[in-house]
């Protein structure tokens, strides 16, 4: 780290410039924070808990000016401190760092924003000026001196605008934002901000894990807003009176008609790139092994909560947008990556997926046992089944083995295929669970039998057919070096539980087969395609990899991330032979190594206002059918809920010695 | 991980300290609830709370206030910040009243400071703020911010002039929840935040149904009547023409306020005397218009009724046409086509009154007086013109009304009260009166249809149970003969109306004939009505009463009674709703449903995003 000059954090002050009156405390170590990109020193950083500034010829006035101007661009504009406040400030510096007379005085400059900081509505406005407060308040005099030798020089600088939600979000949607838009009345804009960065909102609004509302900041109130709720309810719009119409025309400047690039897979990474690459003018195919459009969204979520007619409404934006999806087509099998080059592809997206279950690796474990079929396997049946295309009989006793949302997929689909009972058999606790909360809730109203601290150990097969599991009971160790508590098996508590179809949801991998060596991919360590975290580039030039293929068994949100991601690698790939830089990743990068968004406390009473739910179908009911169990909200309920949101912007920039090199954001 | 959400204080009784005084206060009400109980004064702008409305964006209300236990106070707006047990507050310490009177100069740096010609100099809110404040400089205000606001007067009846607004989102409240219009959007950010309509629509074409709720709650002048004083001056003060007034029922009964009488106050006489004064040829009467119509009405109800076409709409309230026409076209051919009673004594007053009294019908123009903004722009419907002119010339509201008087230095209060002296289109019956309020239409024609079916008078003319102050009510009456009993409904508000339209349309109600008035609680409390501050509907039933007390206190209290009418039928039209009483008293309606379809990259277009990709 490049040594503090001077500043202000967290209301504590620095001075270590020459002369400084007394010798105070030291900064703390920041983490890789001396150069912004390569050999470009870090001169100055401004947050919302304070500046610092590296370089003491960085000139204060510009900074701040640069601080307001974004502030005055990110406001709302409802709350009056805000909306006139940072318009009045941004003016006063922008004439100060000119040295053109200005309206507002320093004293003028400190009263409105303090009045910004102490009554906006929002963190926006309450956050923007806080730093500029505290040099006010602190070095008044650089700022006075600034002023009297000002016009000052231009600083190169960025800076970047987000929140809580945004950070915890792969795919770094604007949320507040597209919250907004709902409060202001207008779903369709709101739908527009969340396209910006995927075409598959109605499926995420349905079954996204929703690390957005993990980090929300209501529930320092007292729930976390129902940004997944809200998101479906604006997607839903789109099944009305007036939904927003997708096209070519969106595509804004089309690209030579050899600027093709393949997509490898129909799934939600897949989906993501190709959508993107389209809007960027490229012309795409993606080539699916299955005979539709989905991947894991329509064979791995039980259409009980993704109806298979909203997702395919989704997929087919990539067909309005002129894409091309061919079908029934697996690499490995009926071509390779060499093929796809020697047709002309300038680039190539993997998007494979994981396909194939994991298996439990216990005695007597045989995939061909008449009532063995992975989870995965057996989603795929009943996707068959509820579509029509082969029908599956189940009855008996079910056992299912994890404790992800796959696993409460196969339990609760179980149940609707006929199951006389249904057991979810997990080696850990509850609380350990990876899966959704309200998948676990769900699975257990409706009737499904967990048994936690529980483990397989070997299977019971008679003439050729699954009757039961041996488990054996498990108890938590004491916590390791790390804090971690494990499990281990309790001595002699081996029992045997009776079942005639057991289905193993631990995990899965890519498909065996896919890639061959000649393909050129090298695999990781877990046997998934190895790719540069950054750019997604795999280790055959022009190939690029994301989803689950790359990262293992994940989330919708983050394949979708990596879908976006890879486009602007490959966008730069082909048109510039390198990835370029940046900026908004790395200043991402700077917050998090840094925990810039540090949880912090509301101190003020507000009011509470707990969440809206969706209308649910009643257990009882939905246990024996495939319909949408959970419903859309309505209209009263969105602005309901929609005003729920403290909408905690905050507002970050640096200021470098050189000039930030232009590259694609996010 | 998930954190169990914090335990919910806002059940029970808690103590807080206001201003140094202990009180005791309920946990899930507002500083400011709790503080109006106790009489502490806070200055508030944006918070409404007759339509439970605080969203918290002025900022106006802030006081200071330390919670148990926290070693320093903070500012706070009273308005949103819930008491909480052990809760300090402070509403005049120093700082406050810095804050506030900050919070006010700041509103006013991108405000039109052109008070002495605005709509709302001397009952604006802003202005009330400024004083309470304490206001004594303004050094942020710049012009050219003011300058580039829009101003939509693209419809007859309403101007929306962002230069005024203070973003306080009452009128997009108003439309949204309680009219269930949802015209209005929040359009623009940051400092160029503004009120909009839908789609990017202006005031005239969008789905805006000028019912005018929303001039009602606007502090300010941002939303106001399109004013036409000037004109109606002009008219009244041209020698060449035959100047006609009629005034509605429902104003005479909501202006006498404005001068200081009591709310409620019957002033038809003053009316009658102010017109006169000021040189309007004759003054006709609205209830005489509303008396024909339930004949007209009346008539084609029992028409649609033998033809087996149910329900029937009624149509006298020109926002609920625009309501229908915009929203819900499919069902405009249950909508009854009598003109309402502004037009039928409109287009009379064109024909058969210069008939009656000799002279030119082409320099006869009618002045009509309304307590509603949507009737200035019927007056402009194509359809409900005569001849190539408009039946009626020029609407004023009650609010133009009072304004216009003011103009011409007549008080009310002062003025003696005079009769209604014109012998063929002022007489009414106690069933015109009463059109005025929810119900007041239906029970106007029970009573003349009872008596056309079974040919005996109903006994009691006061139904009570149409009486009722419900959005949605629905009863049946036996009118007898061979129609026996019909199934009605009235709704006044148009959130319980979209609810019937809603239930009509999928065929879930059985009913013969629905009321419909667009405003809560009918014309009374329409949108051209006096507008109160700090209020939403203060007065609506005293209003309402003095209608019944009118109605009472008439001689004829049946639309059939009425000699004027009957004469009219028997020298001029005919049957009712014979040959010209269709050409006259009918109209018809036309699909103007708001069909936009949005691509996406319209909608991108407009999605200012900072980073945007592409």
């Amino acid at each position: 780290m490049g040594e503090v000059s001077y500043g202000v954090w967290d209301g504590v002050v620095y001075d270590e410039r020459p002369g400084a009156a007394v010798a105070g405390p030291t900064f703390p170590a920041l983490r890789n924070f001396d150069t912004f990109d390569p050999a470009n020193d870090v001169r100055a950083f401004v947050a919302d808990r304070g500046f610092i500034v590296f370089d003491p010829d960085v000139n204060l006035l510009e900074m701040f000016w640069r601080q307001m101007t974004r502030a005055a661009e990110e406001s709302c504009g409802r709350c009056t401190p805000c909306r006139i406040g940072t318009v009045l400030v941004r003016d006063a510096l922008d004439a100060m760092r000119k040295g053109e007379p200005s309206d507002l005085d320093l004293d003028r400059i400190d009263e409105l924003t303090e009045q910004m900081t102490a009554t906006s509505m929002c963190g926006l406005g309450q956050t923007c000026g806080s730093a500029l407060l505290a040099a006010l308040r602190h070095f008044r005099g650089v700022l006075e001196a600034e002023i009297a030798c000002a016009p000052a020089p231009q600083q190169h600088a960025m800076s970047y605008v987000t929140a809580p939600c945004i950070e915890a979000c792969p795919s770094r949607i604007n949320v507040p934002r597209y919250i907004d838009y709902i409060r202001d009345g207008r779903p369709a804009h709101s739908l527009g901000v969340i396209l910006q960065k995927y075409p598959m909102a109605a499926t995420c609004g349905r079954v996204c894990v929703r690390f957005c509302e993990m980090a929300c900041r209501r529930k320092l109130v007292d729930e976390a807003v129902g940004i997944k709720t809200l998101k479906r309810y604006v997607a839903d719009q789109q099944k009305g009176e007036h939904p927003m119409t997708f096209g070519r025309e969106l595509v804004a400047d089309p690209l030579g008609a050899d600027m093709r690039v393949a997509v490898v897979g129909a799934g939600p990474s897949g989906i993501s790139c190709a959508y993107h690459l389209l809007l960027h003018g490229y012309r795409v195919d993606i080539l699916e092994a299955a005979s539709e459009a989905g991947g894991m969204a329509v064979r791995g979520i039980p259409s009980y909560r993704l109806p298979k007619d909203v997702l395919h409404a989704e997929t087919d934006i990539i067909t309005a947008l002129g894409g091309r999806f061919l079908f029934d087509r697996a690499l490995g099998r009926d071509f390779s990556i060499d093929d796809l080059f020697a047709r002309g592809y300038l680039a190539v997206f993997l998007a494979l997926g994981c396909q194939q279950g994991t298996r439990l690796g216990i005695a007597g474990e045989d995939p061909a046992l008449e009532g063995y079929t992975s989870g995965i396997r057996f989603l795929l049946g009943v996707h068959q089944h509820v579509s029509g295309a082969q029908p599956m009989t189940l009855g008996g006793s079910v056992m299912v083995v994890g404790g992800g949302n796959v696993a409460m997929d196969c339990a609760r689909s179980a149940l609707r295929m006929g199951a006389d009972e249904v057991h979810v058999v997990y080696r850990r606790t509850r609380a350990d669970m990876p899966a959704d909360t309200t998948e676990i809730e769900a699975a257990e109203a409706e009737g499904v039998v967990f048994h936690y601290l529980t483990n397989p150990v070997r299977l019971m097969v008679e003439d050729g057919r699954i009757t039961g599991v041996a488990v054996s009971e498990m108890q938590r160790t004491e916590p390791d070096a790390s804090g971690r508590r494990s499990v281990e098996p309790v001595p002699d508590s081996e029992r045997v539980m009776a079942c005639t179809t057991l289905i193993p949801a631990i995990g899965q991998q890519v498909r065996a087969g896919a890639l061959t060596p000649e393909d050129g991919i090298a695999l990781d360590r877990w046997n998934c395609v190895a790719v540069d975290p950054v750019d997604l580039s795999t280790s055959r030039p022009g190939v690029f990899a994301g989803g689950d293929c790359a990262t293992g068994a994940s989330t919708l949100i983050h394949a979708m991330a990596a879908g976006l991601k890879a486009t602007r690698s490959i966008d730069d790939w082909i048109q510039r032979g390198h990835v370029r830089f940046r900026p908004r990743s790395r200043m991402r990068q700077m917050l998090n190594e840094n925990q810039m968004l540090a949880g912090d406390a509301v101190e003020v009473p507000l009011k509470h206002q707990y969440r809206s739910h969706h209308p649910e179908l009643d257990p009882a009911v939905r246990r024996l059918m495939f319909e949408e169990v959970e419903q859309t909200i309505s209209q009263e309920e969105a602005y309901r809920e929609a005003k729920r949101c403290l909408r905690c912007y905050r507002i970050y920039s640096v200021i470098t010695e050189k000039p930030i090199p232009e590259g694609v954001g996010r | 991980m998930t954190v169990a959400p914090p335990s919910d204080p806002t059940e029970g009784e808690v103590r807080a300290v206001i201003n140094g005084r202990e009180v005791a206060a309920n946990a899930g009400e507002t500083v400011l609830d709790c503080a109006r109980r106790e009489g502490v004064f806070i200055p508030t702008l944006c918070e409404l709370a007759d339509i439970d409305h605080a969203p918290g964006t002025c900022r106006v209300c802030m006081v200071e206030v330390q919670t148990a236990g926290a070693d320093k106070s903070h500012i706070v707006p009273a308005c949103t910040t819930p008491v909480r047990d052990g809760l300090v507050v402070r509403t005049r310490t120093k700082h406050v009243r810095q804050t506030q009177r900050l919070q006010v100069e700041l509103l006013l740096a991108d405000h039109d400071q052109d008070c002495a010609t605005c709509i709302r100099h001397g009952r604006c809110d802003l202005q009330d703020v400024a004083q309470f404040v304490g206001l004594d400089r303004n050094r942020f205000f710049d012009p050219a911010r003011v300058a580039a606001r829009p101003i939509d007067a693209s419809s007859p009846a309403m101007i929306r002039n962002m230069q005024r607004c203070i973003r306080c989102q009452r009128c997009i409240a108003i439309c949204r929840d309680v009219q269930s219009v949802d015209a209005l959007v929040q359009v623009g950010c940051g400092v160029d935040l503004g009120v909009g309509l839908r789609y990017g629509l202006n005031q005239q074409n969008s789905a805006c149904v000028t019912c005018g709720q929303c001039v009602l709650v606007c502090p300010t002048g941002a939303l106001g009547e399109r004013d036409e004083t000037e004109r109606a001056l002009e008219m009244i003060y041209d020698p060449e023409l035959f100047t006609v007034a009629q005034f509605a029922p429902a104003v005479r009964v909501g202006l006498g306020e404005e001068f200081g009488l009591p709310p409620g106050t019957n002033v038809e006489g003053q009316i009658i005397t102010a017109l006169r004064q000021l040189g309007v040829d004759t003054v006709l009467d609205t209830n005489w218009g509303a008396d024909l119509v339930v004949m007209e009405e009346g008539t084609e109800l029992l028409h649609r009724l033998e033809a087996g076409k149910r329900p029937t709409f009624s149509s006298c309230c020109p926002a609920w046409i625009n309501f229908a026409e915009r929203h819900y076209p499919d069902i405009l051919p249950l909508l009854s086509t009598t003109k309402s009673p502004q037009q039928c004594v409109g287009v009379l007053a064109k024909t058969y009154l210069p008939a009656k009294m000799g002279i030119d019908p082409s320099r006869v123009r009618v002045l009509s007086i309304m307590p509603c903004t949507a009737k200035k722009e019927e007056a402009t419907r194509r359809q409900l013109h005569h001849q190539g002119v408009p039946e009626v010339d020029v609407v004023l509201t009650t609010r133009e009304f009072a304004r216009l008087l003011g103009r011409e230095g007549l008080d009310l209060k002062t003025l003696e009260r005079s009769t209604f002296d014109n012998p063929f289109m002022s007489a009414y019956s106690g069933a015109g009166a009463i059109f005025g309020t929810t119900g007041g239409v239906m029970e106007a024609v029970v009573r003349t249809l009872h008596y056309v079916v079974t040919g005996r008078e109903l006994d009691n003319v006061e139904l009570g149970q149409l009486r009722g102050f419900e959005g949605v009510r629905q009863t049946q009456v036996d009118l007898g003969g061979k129609v026996g009993t019909v199934k009605i409904a009235m709704c006044h508000g148009l959130a319980p109306t979209r609810q019937i339209v809603e239930a009509v349309r999928a065929g879930e109600t059985d009913l013969d004939f629905i009321e419909v008035m667009a405003c809560p609680g009918g014309c009374v409390d329409g949108g051209g009505t006096l507008r109160s501050k700090k209020a939403y509907l203060p007065h609506a039933l005293k209003r309402r009463d003095a209608l019944y007390g009118i109605d009472r206190k008439t001689n004829v209290r049946r639309a059939h009674k009425n000699a004027q009418v009957q004469a009219l039928y028997r020298d001029y039209l005919g049957e009712p709703h014979g040959q010209k009483a269709h050409e006259l008293l009918h109209t018809h309606y036309t699909d103007r449903k708001i069909d936009t379809v949005q691509s996406v990259r319209e909608v991108w277009r407009d999605i200012v995003m900072s980073g945007k990709v592409y």
